[in-house]
């Protein structure tokens, strides 16, 4: 490895060019061809390595591109005012004898009725249009076939990923609330659809759907009992924008009772959520619980869903290590692959050449008998 | 050469004999150019080794009996200091009413006179001590209970124990008229000299880690019943064009102590642009109105953080603080391992006015705010069970750096050899082909 070497009595010997320095870095050892023996077993060494390597690279770079996905959290930021509130109901009753209303922490009251939208409509145009597959699920809930699934590890939305979380919210472009097919048969329809986006305040709050007369104070309304049906199929509700195509948990479900005086509890735990991939979007998950049972006379029949907003904010981002870290993964795969297969080789030839010289001896003891241990 | 021995033949570090080696330009360069490789890696790896990365974790915040620190800083420019207090009031059944301890009001010059401090101390109204009063001089509490820390047991001598002896029995006071004592001490004319200032009140207040609220609501409170009331005699019936209102600015709230900036930047590094680590949402927030009756809320989430740095100290439990409870203010929640225990929140604003009404103005008309209540500004906070531990940590052991120290340097060694062979192999087949042409 000395310069000496290098510029030396060699150079002639072996006919190079005149050396220069960088020459003299030259730290890999490379035996002229004539030393060379290429054998056939390291020839099948050298194909196993270049397979086996190509396969780890291969799953090396598959890993890599799925990326990773990383959950973290944080309180979250700034002073909140509202939230938007997304929802699709289709109620058993007449839409006149519905009233909607929020009541919050802040004591405020919205009169939802004056946003959303209600539309007349069927029954059963809901449930029997082979949208909604009829069956109960473990409690008792009918599952609508569209709902909910139990994935093992799914990040929210019933999607596995954030990038099809992501891609199922769409380009960004304001989604639309399906229309209403047009009532079939005769009359106006037996249930009311009702559906809109509308802002809350971002605090606790109970958002109901009670009957007229029923509830809240006022004169000259009463409904009669007999028209009480709060059996309701929840097509929608979600919070934050509207993302029609994420699943939340009450999303495509139905609840029915035979009872005209019947509360049905929903409790939803709302946290703020931001998955990342490449883009941003901010949405809303929430856990829920339901209870449902039926009431007297003198309490108020209806459908409320409490919610209340956690102070955590979680963030699921999809990331990707960068170019030059793959770079290096893979370039240690394949060098610990080389190294190994080398390794592989001279073990193999070593106990090839050992077997077969004890073989031998063996064989050769027969006939000379303690020769063999001269080894 | 030595006879092989079975371990020669084992060797996995084969060396070519001198005399067979041959040393091309082409395999300095790529020895130079891996060296440079296996340098900048290895600093790269260095560096990896060394930072300090802010681990957070989320734990179920198992801390009993705390107590937590609100640390306020709030401007008023159209109420005078005498109007306003503070209460801080817990679902414990405690009520801290005009909390003074570690609080000051200072009293601020009117706006149009630049809002300059007046006076810093915590404000007393009746600097005028009854003291020039008859030995046996024992003044009226006009058929309220006198206070029980009644300079003279019994009697009401300044204007002040009468106020107190009046919210006792939950009488509503006003300016002091036709009450000797009051007039003595020209209550009535001091408030209103007072009417055109402003208030800023700061300072610290420990309460109860339960669920709660304090508020800043004018006139003196007390308890009636199950209510709390504020006497807002002296607030609605007021002299001053416009009246009072309760415009204010927020330059601090914080929940506990603050971060250190360097550790605060440190956190941030790595935060997204929607968290706020350790910042406070609510600092340098200005809400105006222009309507006495006017009622701002703010519904605050509080969430235990501790912070513990690299060198903190295992043994100190950080399930439990130890911190001392009769640490003076600002102080609770340090702790001499560098380690500090303290609150974030989020936030949520409201504002409404007392005679209820629709929200138009904001594009709501559906939202209908309640009627009635107190003016002023009140926080509602409630505590999180979830505690966020955030940890300084080391992102790799020694082990895993010289680990990685050596991946970096036989993995490009191993494929820079490889390639120098190829293009070593290359180069001969090249002269081959062209000493055939030839």
């Amino acid at each position: 490895m000395n310069g000496f070497a290098a510029h030396g009595l060699d150079e002639d010997a072996f006919g190079e060019k005149p050396g220069n320095i960088v020459q003299a870095f030259d730290y890999f050892p490379k035996a002229k061809p004539q030393y060379i023996t290429q054998t056939s077993g390291g020839g099948k060494w050298t194909v196993a390595m270049i397979t086996v390597s190509c396969l780890l690279i291969f799953s090396e770079f598959r890993v890599w591109w799925q990326g990773q996905e990383e959950h973290t959290f944080a309180v979250e930021k700034g002073v909140g005012h509202s939230m938007q509130l997304n929802m699709d109901i289709v109620v058993a009753m007449q839409c006149q004898d519905i009233h909607i209303n929020v009541q919050d922490a802040a004591g405020d009251r919205i009169l939802a009725a004056d946003i959303l939208k209600r539309d007349p409509t069927n029954w059963g145009q809901w449930v029997d249009n082979g949208v909604h597959k009829l069956g109960h699920d473990a409690h008792g809930r009918i599952v609508t076939g569209e709902g909910w699934h139990n994935l093992e590890h799914d990040d929210g939305f019933g999607e596995e990923h954030v990038h099809d979380i992501l891609a199922a919210a769409g380009n960004g472009k304001k989604a639309k609330f399906g229309k209403t097919p047009r009532v079939r048969g005769a009359g106006r329809g037996d249930s009311c659809r009702i559906y809109g986006s509308f802002f809350v305040n971002k605090v606790q709050g109970d958002f109901h759907i009670t009957a007229r007369g029923h509830g809240y104070q006022e004169m000259g309304q009463h409904l009669d009992h007999n028209a009480f049906n709060f059996s309701h199929i929840v097509n929608e509700l979600s919070f934050g924008l509207f993302y029609p195509s994420l699943l939340n948990p009450l999303d495509k479900t139905i609840a029915t009772t035979p009872n005209h005086f019947h509360k049905f509890q929903y409790f939803l735990s709302v946290v703020p959520t931001i998955y990342s991939a490449g883009r941003d979007i901010f949405t809303n998950q929430y856990a829920v619980t339901e209870q449902s049972h039926m009431v007297g006379d003198r309490s108020v029949p209806g459908i409320f869903f409490k919610y209340d907003i956690e102070p955590m904010l979680l963030t699921i981002e999809e990331r990707r290590d960068g170019f030059l870290r793959f770079v290096v993964k893979v370039v240690n795969v394949f060098s610990g692959v080389l190294v190994a297969g080398h390794w592989g080789f001279t073990l193999t030839e070593w106990a090839m050449s050992v077997w077969g010289r004890r073989r031998k001896s063996y064989s050769d003891g027969v006939l000379t008998g303690k020769a063999s241990f001269d080894d | 050469m030595p006879a092989k021995s079975r371990f020669t033949r084992l060797d996995a570090f084969t060396k070519t004999v001198d005399e067979a080696r041959v040393r091309t330009t082409s395999g300095g360069i790529v020895t130079i150019a891996s060296l440079l490789i296996v340098l900048f890696l290895a600093w790269g790896e260095w560096a990896d080794y060394r930072r300090i990365v802010v681990h957070p974790e989320l734990i179920v915040d198992k801390g009993r009996g705390e107590k937590m620190e609100i640390h306020l800083n709030i401007t008023f420019p159209r109420i005078p200091c005498e109007l306003l207090t503070l209460d801080v009031m817990d679902v414990s059944g405690e009520q801290q009413t005009g909390v003074m301890h570690g609080v000051n009001k200072v009293r601020l010059n009117p706006q149009e006179q630049g809002g300059g401090v007046i006076d810093m101390k915590a404000l007393d109204l009746h600097v005028e001590e009854a003291t020039h009063l008859a030995p046996d001089y024992c003044g009226d509490c006009y058929g309220a209970t006198p206070p029980q820390n009644a300079q003279k047991p019994g009697c009401c001598n300044t204007c002040e124990e009468v106020r107190e002896a009046y919210a006792s029995v939950s009488w509503a006071f006003g300016r002091g008229e036709n009450v000797e004592q009051c007039e003595r001490e020209h209550y009535g004319e001091r408030l209103d000299a007072q009417r055109h200032e402003g208030c800023r009140i700061e300072g610290g207040l420990r309460v109860n880690k339960v669920v709660g609220n304090f508020h800043i609501a004018p006139g003196r409170s007390f308890s009636n019943g199950n209510m709390h009331v504020h006497d807002l005699n002296n607030y609605f019936d007021t002299p001053i064009k416009g009246g009072h209102v309760f415009s204010h600015e927020i330059h601090h709230l914080s929940f506990g102590p603050q971060l250190p900036d360097d550790v605060i930047k440190k956190i941030g590094t790595k935060s997204f642009p929607w968290t706020n680590h350790h910042l406070n949402p609510l600092d340098n927030t200005e809400q105006i109105t222009g309507d006495p009756a006017y009622n701002f809320m703010y519904f605050v989430k509080v969430v235990s953080t501790s912070y513990l740095p690299l060198g903190w100290e295992h043994n100190s439990d950080i399930m439990h603080v130890s911190s001392d409870h009769n640490v003076d203010i600002g102080k609770y929640g340090h702790r001499h391992d560098g380690s500090v225990e303290t609150h974030q929140y989020s936030v949520t604003s409201h504002r409404r006015s007392l005679n209820g009404g629709d929200d138009a103005a904001d594009g709501h008309k559906e939202r209908l705010h309640a009627r009635g209540g107190i003016p002023g500004v009140f926080f509602s906070y409630d505590i999180s069970p979830m505690k966020v531990i955030n940890r300084e940590e080391r992102t790799k052991t020694l082990a895993g750096f010289l680990t990685g120290l050596c991946a970096i340097i036989g993995g490009t060694l191993t494929v820079a050899a490889a390639i120098d062979r190829g293009v070593y192999e290359g180069a001969n087949k090249l002269r081959k082909i062209q000493s055939k042409n030839l």
